[in-house]
Order: structure tokens, then C-alpha cells, then sequence
């Protein structure tokens, strides 16, 4: 076991150091250098070349990278030309809004999908299966920002029933100990500001969690099909035991497997449905912010912020990899 | 990006040998949801290409003096999806926005399918070395969630339709390679492979001549869904200011963006080009789950 | 599963709809003494020396006063930090006399140091800061700096000759030549005067500028600490959240009624208007022409309108292309069908400009002026007699995300105008980018072609529209007219104030016939708020103060 984490963990710095050097040359190759960005309009070849001179930008590629990658490791990760503050600040800020949102929409996915999905296939050809297959078609079918935009214009606009934009009121007062909105209500006791966070999540969830819950039911069902005609399963049946006990202990558990893989490759769904359902609902997070950076040419926040959430995908991966090594042990050998 | 990444794990090692095409065809026709999405796909194509035909407007003339009362006239019968905020014919612009779909989503995956099948040929022909050399770079593009990959491509390209169908198409490319990878390696050890290679078969005839058309099935079925996602994903793009940069442009996503400021007034601008997409886009992906279903070896015992 | 546990599944659910709906309504209301207002945008930056925008302004007028003030919901200059002024004879000196016992918000004295520290700094801005597109209102008020930078105007140039401490509470500008609209343009936010202690203390001209003209300030002044005399200070910021502005206990006028005002920016209309219809807030800025017939018809907003104090033009570089040829530009205005963009985007608020002051200005010209309306045909004879060849390409800039009160929906405005252009023999390549990204400073630095741009007056003198744009050369319209200038100036100088009219009268025309850019909107901005928001009085320059408002 600790050998098969080892051996993920060195894959690990091959694929980061990759992407930083990808990123560190796609920061380059945008329009507009460096220099520009910086330094005035009204500025004279020569003093481009004194501001290349000292900000190093005149070492040959691989001197400049090797410094970049001292400074990252160091977690200076530059400052945003927008905000003008640190990029680490903001990321402190805005990566615990996108969790919370990604978190509440795997929740939901998980919580409608996986019970969708198993009666789905219990009801194998029967109206249920099909219309529960129907709807997964349609929730992938559905691009995620019209589905904001509907889900806010109906339960918001026309209903009121819930909040259309951010993550609170703008009258609470409420403290942030982890930055999670739901969290700091309930650590700090205060449970208004905890239901108005939850409020605030309810809409963008639904619409972030609308592929992964499609997802989630067709590969819940389809391994639930799976696992019903297996040898083990017909076995305990016919031993007379209860189809319900046969169900939780046997079919369910199993069924589940194949789900804890697709959880991980949902992040990167999740991650990318979040800048636009963030931008629809006016949401604070990590989507919202690299949208808004490109548009500003804002540099660092895109060579820091991309940096940073491909580290935490490479890591999703690998916890969600360990993790199925450790309920399949077959998945270890090979 | 969503269905084709995650089922293109599961297609990885299925694959059938030729001739059994004809009983594919028969349970994809005794498939209602595959006949249905065929319809929706068909209807596409036909309205996507005969647009200049049958649209009743050109989708970009301007007719200001309709919006006298604001904006805008509802579907009526002489604009039965109604006007949009610069008093264009509302179906028109669906019309042909059908053909930048049907274009975007073409070579979008035109460019996916060639490079990724190209790299996984490399991958799974030569092995070692080559191998993961292209399996680390793919992991690497794996690593960056799909819209952002997409995003920096556009980013760097600057943003229009052209940048933003090469970015999609490229996102597309891990897809590929691993799937033909995947194939080219379950096949390797089967009989007929080692046959021809103890006869002397060069390795370049036996990937053309046997491993690819025996591939083919499972391409097909990522393609139709990776169709699926490109339509989206463009949409998406669109949505994000970086699509097409002429506001006029009839592209269904760039459509939706301009439709959001008159939500209030005009709900309908929104609800047409969105239930397009989203009706072209269950059509692809009822036909690739047809497909699967039909050539699912594991699925033929129990119909 | 068992028939019970669907059950309580149906229950839970059932449960969490109607706590959802119950709780809707009941977080909507707030205490009485905090508004929410939404703005389409953040500031840019707090410190009014750097600032030429609505938003910046908007917020900055709350904490820093000038010399002079207006009087709410108009263009009439009041007092505000000197309590009465003289002029010599010649119209050179200008004496104010200064309100006692007023303090800064860090608890300095507002004394007549600070304000000659407040012209003083202005006038020997660091080199990167100056021009128009740093330092506009300066820039286009006084025209001139100590130490000029390569290219700008120095001493000899300036309005602003210096200020004398004459004693603590009376200070004297000395201005080089006579102005008529100098009073009037002190009443402007750029004018305020901040605490000398913190504009040293927080560095507040230590700053460096983007290729794009975008100002990254160095110190923390304009973004932390704004420091002024007025009845709100700044509380926090944070960009794309809100700005919390709280109320001043020590101001020396009309304490604020609130205790604390919190300014969302919310740059999209629609989901500005959708915060404010679902209760999250009490009121927004620029409420989109099509929008108004939907908050007339809700029983617990209301509709606020300010007087059409703007003016929405398609601006002309001439310094690009053939654009320096009168027909091209004359070409330009027929080939703009303004009627119907104004008949069909404005909602009825709207009338067609034909020259670029307002109605409501003196000056306005009613007969004489050169009209241009639609004429497709005219404008490709045009074009061929100025010997360019047909289409002629132009670029025409477009802000993306930035609705103006002259211009609700740009991106609109532009389609409407780049197919009337395109029938009139120019092709047009559409060059969209953001307001705050890159928008404002690429046009103010001379980059875009054709553009759309505007203005709303800042206080009610023809001065503030035309000396400002067409008084000396400007690198947004890229031309020299000397003959214009001199007008300009003349009319600006002149104290008799019939004589005044007739030579703006006169210089509208002019400019009418020149083209430096085609007007073609005068608009009544809209805002929403909620019923029981109380004294907001809307003005015509788009500024009002908070102190007033109440909410019952």
C-alpha cells in the first residue's frame, strides 16, 4: 500500500512541474510583455530595457524559470494588477468560496443521484428507468449557465423564495474563522448567517450539480446492473436472505465502487461548470476571479491562480486514487 | 469534457471485431431514444445547412422601427420566435446559428479526434519511451480542468470563433489518445495480432490494417459525444465574452449572453437559442449512448 | 427502501421548500439605519486627483468637500468649505474665506495650509501622473503643471498660478489669466481637500501606469485611506464586494441620517435590477431604459429620474487613418442612423443631440446649427469625393460591460451603429474591451478610431462640456484647431454673461461643423429604489449626497 502511494506521490511532481513550466510559458506568449504591463505608455526603449534588465527578464528562459520557481516554492505568487493585492490573499479568500459551492453541489449530486440511479436500475425497464435515464440525458444536455440563468430568474426574480447573487447578505455581520460561509456560521454560532450562506448556495449547487448528478445516476445504475447479476449476488439471494439485507450488504456497497472514481474526475467538471455558474450568480470564487483576469490582462493572477488549482486537481486525483486503491485492492497491482 | 472524458474510461477495452455492424444497427434502430436523438440530429443538420434557404430573414438586418415599444415584440406570426434587442428575426438567428454549431462542433472534433488518435497511436504503437512521453503530456493536460484549458488556449490565441474552436478541440485530444491507446494495447495480445506478427507483419500495416478499424467502434461513440460537449463547451465560451466577437453574430451562445440583460422584458430571446442547444445537444448524446449500448458486448446477453 | 422511508424523504423535501420560502421574504428587510445601494461599478480609485469617473466620484463626493459645493438636485453653486469669496478687480485673485472648527476625518484641521497643500500637489504632480489621462480634471480645468513632463503643458500654459496662505482661515488662488467657470469647477470631488497629513502619510502620489493607462498606486492612500471633511468615511473596500461607508459624527453640516451606506458593485444591469426586486437592495444606479415599465409596475419600488444632463456622442480620432478629412468625418455623421437608435433604445427618455451641449446648458444653440441626418447615399458621395476608395475599414471601439447614464446598453448602441455605418459604404471592425480594463484609458490615450464615448456635465457651465473637450489639443480627438481654441477660451474668459451665451452659441456650431465627434444622445438617467428610501434628490450631474437619505 504505502508503496503504491509513493509511487503516486512521485507522479506528482513530473505532472506540477509540467504545468508550471506550460503556464510559465503561457504567461509569456500572451499579448502585451511584461514590461508593458508595468511600465508607462509613455515609455522609451531604453527604459523597457532598464525595467528588463531589472526584473531579470533578460536571463536567458531557463535562469528566469529557475527563479520563478524559487519564488513559488517560497508562496509568493505575485500581485494582482486588478486588486493590487497579493495573489495568495485572494486565492486565501476566494478558493474557500469555490469549495463550498463545488462541495454543495457534489452534495447535491450525490444526494438525488445515487438513490436516482439505484432504484433506476431495480426498476431496470420499467417507466421509472426510463424517465430517471431521460432526465440524466437532459441534466447533461443543459448547459450549465442557462440553467443558472433559469434556475435564478424563476426561484429568484419571479418566486423571491431565494437570494440571486453572492454568498451573504450584505447586512450580516458575521465572522469568517475558515472562509467557509456554511462552516464559520455553525462554528461561530451563528445560525442565521449559516442558513443565509446555505440560502446563497442552494441555486448555484442545482445548477453546478446538475452534470455530476446526471453522471452520477447513469454510472450508479449501470453498476448496480452490474453487480445484481454477479455470481456472489445470486448466491446470497438464493440462500434465502431478505432482497433488502441483499441490497445493503451486498449490491450497494459494491454498485458504489465504480462512483468513487467518477467523484474524481467530477473536480475537474465541477471546476470548470464553477466559472460560469459563479459568474451567473455573481459568486466571489476562484471561477469568477480568473474569468475577470483574463479580461483584465491581469498576469499574475492567472500564472498563480491556474497554477494553484491544477496542484489542487493533481492532488483530488490522487487522494480519490489512494482512496480506491484502498476499498479495491486488485487496483494496487497493477 | 463531462461525458466523454468519464465514459472514455469505461469504452477503453471494448471493441468488437468487424461484421458485427449489422446487428449494431439493428438494436440502435429498436432503440426509441436513439431514433429520437437521430431525428434531432438530422433536423439540425438539415436546418444548419439549408439555412440561407428556409430562414424567413437574414439574421443580421437590423429593423429598429419594431422596438418602437421597447424592447421586444413577442413571437408573433410574422416573427414567430419573436425580435431580438436590435430588431433581428429571432429564428433566423437560431437558424443559423445552427451552422456555426454544426461547424464548431465539425472541427472541433475533426482536430480532437486527428491529433488525439495520432498521439495514442504513437503511445500504444511504439510503447516505452514514446509511450510515456505522451501519456505524461496528457496527464499534464488532465491536470488543467477542460474550460479552463479551453480558456487559456482562447487566451493566448485572443478571443473568436476560430481560437475557440481550436481550444475546444484540443481539450479534447487527452479523449483520444487514450482511447485508442487503451484499444491498441487490449489488442495487442490477442490472437490475431500475434499471428501477424510471427508472420512479419510490419507494425505500422498491423495498427492500420487490423487494430484500427477493430478501434473504430468506440471512436465513434466518443465522437458523437465529444460533438455533445463542443456544442456546449463553445456555448459556454460564448457566454464568457470569449466566443465570436462581433455582438451581431447569430452563435447560439453569443445569442444567450445578449439575452441576459432583457430576462425581464424578453424571457423568450433566452429560451429559444437555449432549448436549441440543448436539444442538438441530448440528440449527439441519445445517439452515442445508442451507439454504446448497441456495442456494448457485456449488454448483448441480456436483450 | 420501505414505503416509510419514501415517506419521510417526501416530508424532509416538502420541509426544506417551505422553511426556504418562509424564511425569503422575512431576511429581506433590514435596520433602518444602513442602505445598500448598487452601483455598475467599482471605483476605481478614492482619491479624486486620479479620477474621472462616475463611480469614483460617486463615492468620493460622501468624504472629501471642496471650497464651494452644489445645492442638491442642481447646478447652483452653494458654499461648502469657504463660507463666502471675493475677486479682484482684474479676476486673477480669488479669496476665500474658510468655515472654522472643520476637521478631516483623522482628526487634523482643515485650515487654509491644507487647502494651498491640495492645489499645490495637483500642480507639481510626479511626471507619470500627469496629462489628461491620469490627472484629467486638472488637466482640462487649470491646463498646466509646475514641472511638466515631456509633451504636457507647463506654467506658461497654466490657469493655476499658485496659492497664498493669506492667514489660517483664508486662502487665495491666483489664477494667470480670468475664468468664468473656474468657481463652478471647484465644486467638483477632484477639487475636495484631503487631510495633508494622510495624502504624505499613505503616499498618495507614488504610483506607477500600465501600457493600458491604468493607474497601480503604490501607496495606500487611494485605496484605504481617502481622507476628507466629509459627512461619510470609508469604513472598508474590497474590490467586487463592497464598500462600507460610515458615518462622520464630527462632520460640521448635516450629519448623516444613516449610520452606515454599503456599496455593492454589481456591473451587469440585469442582476443588479434582480438584487434589487428579490430585496437584497435598497436602491441602484442606472436602472436600463427597458427595465423602467417593470419597476413602475411594482408596488414597492419606485422610479427616480435625473434631468438630461449628458450628452452620448460617437467620438472621431483624427489623428487615424483618413479620418482627418472633414468629408470622411462628415461621411461618419450621415451614415449614423441616431433617430432610430435613440426611437428605439432609449425607451422614451431619450431625444437626439444635435450638438454636443445639452438643452439644459446655457449656450445651447437653438437655430444655426448644421444637422446631419440618416443619408446613406450622401455619406458614400462623400467618401468618393474625398477621393477614399469604398468600404473604408475604421475601427470603432465599444465598451463591453459599462452601462453610461447617456448610453444604457453600448454593445446595443454599437450594432445599431456599425450597420448604419456599413450601409453608408465603411466597413467596420468592432473592437469591444472592458470600461475599466482598458476601455477608458485606450481612448483617452488616443488609440481608438471611432469610439463610443459621452459625458454628463459636472456643474452647470458650457465650460465644463466644451473647453473641456474642444479647448486645447486632446489626444482622445487628435486634432489642432487653433481658431477653436481661441474661441473657446475667449468665451470662457468673457464676464459678461450675454456676451458668454452668444460666443458658446457660437463655438457649438462651430464645433457642429467641424466634427471632432457626432453627437447623437441626450438621456434622462433612471434609478430604482425602494419605496421607503427617503430624500434622494437625483441630479442632473449624477453626484448626490448621501447625508440627505433616509430610510423609513
Amino acid at each position: 500500500m504505502a508503496r503504491f502511494v509513493v509511487r503516486r506521490l512521485l507522479l506528482l511532481v513530473p505532472i506540477l512541474l509540467g504545468v508550471s513550466v506550460l503556464l510559465f510559458v503561457w504567461v509569456r506568449a500572451l499579448p502585451g510583455t511584461p514590461a508593458q504591463a508595468i511600465l508607462g505608455e509613455r515609455a522609451t526603449p531604453a527604459a523597457i530595457e532598464r525595467f528588463n534588465r531589472q526584473y531579470g527578464l533578460t536571463r536567458p528562459i531557463h535562469v528566469q524559470y529557475w527563479a520563478y520557481m524559487k519564488t513559488t516554492m517560497r508562496g509568493d505568487l505575485g500581485t494582482s494588477v486588478a486588486s493590487r493585492r497579493p495573489v495568495t490573499t485572494e486565492i486565501k479568500e476566494r478558493f474557500p468560496a469555490t469549495v463550498e459551492l463545488a462541495f454543495a453541489a457534489m452534495a447535491f449530486a450525490l444526494l438525488v443521484g445515487l438513490p436516482l440511479g439505484f432504484f433506476a436500475a431495480k426498476r431496470y425497464g420499467q417507466a421509472f428507468d426510463h424517465s430517471s435515464l431521460f432526465l440524466s440525458l437532459i441534466g447533461i444536455s443543459i448547459p450549465v449557465f442557462f440553467l443558472a440563468i433559469i434556475l435564478k430568474y424563476v426561484f429568484s426574480v419571479k418566486l423571491g423564495w431565494l437570494p440571486s447573487i453572492g454568498r451573504q447578505d450584505v447586512l450580516i455581520d458575521a465572522e469568517h474563522p475558515t472562509g467557509f460561509y456554511v462552516l464559520d456560521g455553525i462554528v461561530t454560532r451563528n445560525w442565521a448567517a449559516a442558513w443565509d450562506a446555505v440560502q446563497h448556495l442552494i441555486l448555484p449547487a442545482i445548477a453546478l450539480g446538475s452534470i455530476p448528478l446526471a453522471i452520477i445516476a447513469r454510472v450508479t445504475r449501470a453498476s448496480t446492473l452490474d453487480v445484481q447479476s454477479e455470481d456472489y449476488v445470486r448466491t446470497a439471494r438464493a440462500k434465502g436472505l431478505a432482497p433488502r439485507i441483499v441490497d445493503r450488504r451486498h449490491v450497494l456497497r459494491n454498485a458504489l465502487l465504480p462512483v468513487t472514481t467518477i467523484i474524481g474526475l467530477q473536480v475537474g467538471i465541477l471546476l470548470g461548470g464553477a466559472v460560469l455558474t459563479e459568474t451567473v450568480f455573481a459568486i466571489p470564487g476562484m471561477g469568477s476571479w480568473l474569468k475577470e483576469a483574463i479580461f483584465n490582462h491581469d498576469y499574475p493572477v492567472l500564472q498563480g491562480g491556474i497554477l494553484f488549482l491544477a496542484f489542487v486537481f493533481v492532488m483530488v486525483n490522487l487522494l480519490v486514487d489512494i482512496a480506491y486503491g484502498f476499498i479495491n485492492p486488485r487496483i494496487r497491482v497493477s | 469534457m463531462s461525458l466523454a472524458e468519464v465514459e472514455g474510461v469505461r469504452i477503453e477495452h471494448e471493441h468488437l471485431p468487424s461484421g458485427l455492424w449489422r446487428e449494431t444497427g439493428r438494436r440502435l434502430l429498436r432503440n426509441p431514444g436513439a431514433i429520437v436523438g437521430f431525428v434531432f440530429v438530422l433536423l439540425f443538420v438539415l436546418i444548419a445547412i439549408f439555412a440561407p434557404l428556409i430562414a424567413p430573414y437574414s439574421p443580421t438586418e437590423q429593423n429598429l422601427s419594431l422596438l418602437a415599444d421597447g424592447c421586444c415584440p413577442g413571437p408573433s406570426w410574422a416573427h414567430p420566435m419573436g425580435v431580438d434587442e436590435l430588431g433581428r428575426d429571432e429564428l433566423s438567428r437560431v437558424m443559423y446559428g445552427a451552422r456555426y454549431s454544426l461547424v464548431i462542433g465539425v472541427v472541433s472534433v475533426t482536430v480532437g479526434l486527428s491529433i488525439g488518435l495520432l498521439l495514442g497511436a504513437i503511445a500504444g504503437g511504439f510503447g516505452g519511451f514514446a509511450d510515456s512521453i505522451v501519456m505524461r503530456a496528457m496527464d499534464i493536460m488532465l491536470a488543467i480542468p477542460g474550460l479552463l484549458l479551453a480558456i487559456g488556449i482562447v487566451s493566448l490565441l485572443g478571443p473568436g470563433l476560430v481560437p475557440v474552436m481550436i481550444a475546444v478541440g484540443v481539450a479534447t485530444v487527452p479523449i483520444f489518445s487514450r482511447l485508442l491507446r487503451g484499444a491498441i494495447l487490449g489488442q495487442r495480445d490477442t490472437d490475431y495480432v500475434l499471428a501477424a506478427q510471427s508472420i512479419g507483419v510490419r507494425r505500422r500495416s498491423i495498427l492500420t490494417g487490423h487494430i484500427l478499424p477493430n478501434s473504430i467502434s468506440p471512436v465513434i461513440v466518443a465522437g458523437t459525444l465529444a460533438m455533445a460537449t463542443a456544442i456546449i463547451d463553445v456555448a459556454g465560451l460564448g457566454f464568457l465574452g470569449l466566443g465570436p466577437q462581433d455582438p451581431s453574430t447569430p452563435e447560439w451562445g453569443t445569442m444567450l449572453t445578449n439575452a441576459n440583460s432583457y430576462l425581464s422584458t424578453a424571457p423568450f430571446l433566452a429560451l429559444f437559442p437555449g432549448l436549441a442547444v440543448v436539444m442538438v445537444v441530448l440528440g449527439f448524446n441519445l445517439i452515442g449512448d445508442g451507439l454504446r449500448e448497441a456495442l456494448d458486448p457485456k449488454l448483448r446477453g441480456r436483450l | 427502501m420501505g414505503k416509510g422511508l419514501k415517506i419521510m424523504l417526501a416530508l424532509v423535501a416538502i420541509a426544506l421548500v417551505a422553511t426556504t420560502a418562509a424564511f425569503a421574504t422575512a431576511n429581506r428587510s433590514h435596520a433602518s439605519d444602513t442602505l445598500v445601494l448598487g452601483s455598475e461599478g467599482d471605483p476605481v480609485l478614492l482619491d479624486g486627483a486620479l479620477v474621472s469617473d462616475g463611480p469614483s466620484l460617486r463615492v468620493i463626493s460622501q468624504m472629501w468637500e471642496g471650497l464651494v459645493g452644489l445645492k442638491p438636485g442642481t447646478t447652483k453653486v452653494v458654499p461648502a468649505l469657504a463660507t463666502s469669496w471675493t475677486t479682484s478687480k482684474d479676476g486673477l485673485q480669488w479669496t476665500f474665506n474658510l468655515r472654522k472648527g472643520v476637521t478631516f476625518h483623522d482628526g487634523t484641521t482643515m485650515d487654509a495650509k491644507s487647502v494651498c497643500y491640495n492645489f499645490n500637489r495637483q500642480y507639481t504632480l510626479p511626471a507619470n501622473l500627469q496629462g489628461e489621462n491620469t490627472n484629467y480634471y486638472w488637466f482640462t480645468v487649470f491646463g498646466g503643471y509646475a514641472k511638466p513632463a515631456t509633451g504636457n503643458p507647463g506654467p506658461d500654459k497654466s490657469l493655476y498660478h499658485g496659492c497664498k496662505i493669506v492667514n489660517p482661515s483664508t486662502a487665495r488662488i491666483i489664477l494667470n489669466r480670468p475664468s468664468s467657470s473656474f468657481l463652478a469647477a471647484l465644486a467638483l470631488s477632484n477639487f475636495g481637500i484631503a487631510s495633508p497629513d494622510a495624502l504624505v502619510k499613505y503616499k498618495a502620489d507614488a504610483a506607477t501606469i500600465g501600457s493600458d493607462g491604468v493607474i497601480r498606486p503604490l501607496g495606500t492612500f487611494a485605496t484605504e485611506h481617502p481622507i476628507g471633511t466629509g459627512p461619510f468615511k470609508l469604513e472598508s473596500w474590497r474590490i467586487g464586494d463592497k464598500l462600507v461607508l460610515a458615518r462622520y459624527d464630527k462632520y460640521w453640516g448635516t450629519k448623516a441620517k444613516l449610520k452606515r451606506v454599503i456599496i455593492r458593485p454589481i456591473t451587469d444591469s440585469t442582476a443588479r435590477l434582480q438584487a434589487l426586486q428579490s430585496g437584497e437592495l435598497d436602491g441602484m444606479n442606472l436602472l436600463s431604459p427597458q427595465d423602467v415599465p417593470t419597476v413602475a409596475g411594482n408596488s414597492s419600488l419606485k422610479v427616480l429620474s435625473r434631468p438630461a444632463f449628458n450628452i452620448g456622442y460617437v467620438g472621431i480620432n483624427q489623428k487615424i487613418g483618413p479620418l482627418s478629412n472633414l468629408k470622411v468625418r462628415q461621411a461618419v455623421a450621415y451614415g449614423l442612423d441616431r433617430k432610430a437608435v435613440i426611437g428605439a433604445f432609449y425607451g422614451g427618455r431619450g431625444q437626439v443631440a444635435n450638438q454636443f451641449l445639452p438643452p439644459l446648458v446655457e449656450g445651447y444653440a437653438a437655430k444655426g446649427v448644421p444637422e446631419y441626418p440618416y443619408d446613406p447615399e450622401k455619406a458614400k458621395t462623400l467618401l468618393k469625393e474625398a477621393g477614399q476608395t469604398l468600404p473604408v475599414t475604421l475601427e470603432f471601439w465599444y465598451p463591453t460591460d459599462r452601462p453610461r447614464g447617456y448610453m444604457p446598453d453600448p454593445p446595443r448602441n454599437f450594432q445599431a451603429f456599425a450597420a448604419s455605418l456599413e450601409k453608408s459604404g465603411f466597413k467596420i471592425v468592432p473592437h469591444p474591451a472592458p470600461w475599466r480594463g482598458g476601455y477608458v484609458a485606450g481612448v483617452q490615450s488616443g488609440k481608438a478610431a471611432l469610439y463610443l464615448f459621452g459625458w454628463t456635465g459636472d456643474f452647470g457651465d458650457p465650460a465644463n462640456f466644451l473647453n473641456v473637450h474642444f479647448g486645447a489639443e486632446n489626444t482622445q480627438f487628435g486634432f489642432n484647431n487653433a481658431a477653436l481654441f481661441k474661441l473657446l477660451q475667449q468665451a470662457d474668459a468673457e464676464s459678461n454673461l450675454d456676451k458668454r451665451t452668444l460666443l458658446y452659441q457660437q463655438a457649438s456650431i462651430d464645433v457642429m461643423k467641424l466634427l471632432p465627434m457626432v453627437p447623437y444622445a441626450n438621456n434622462r438617467p433612471a434609478l430604482a429604489f425602494k419605496k421607503n428610501v427617503k430624500g434622494y434628490i437625483p441630479s442632473p450631474v449624477e453626484i448626490e449626497p448621501l447625508n440627505l437619505v433616509s430610510v423609513e
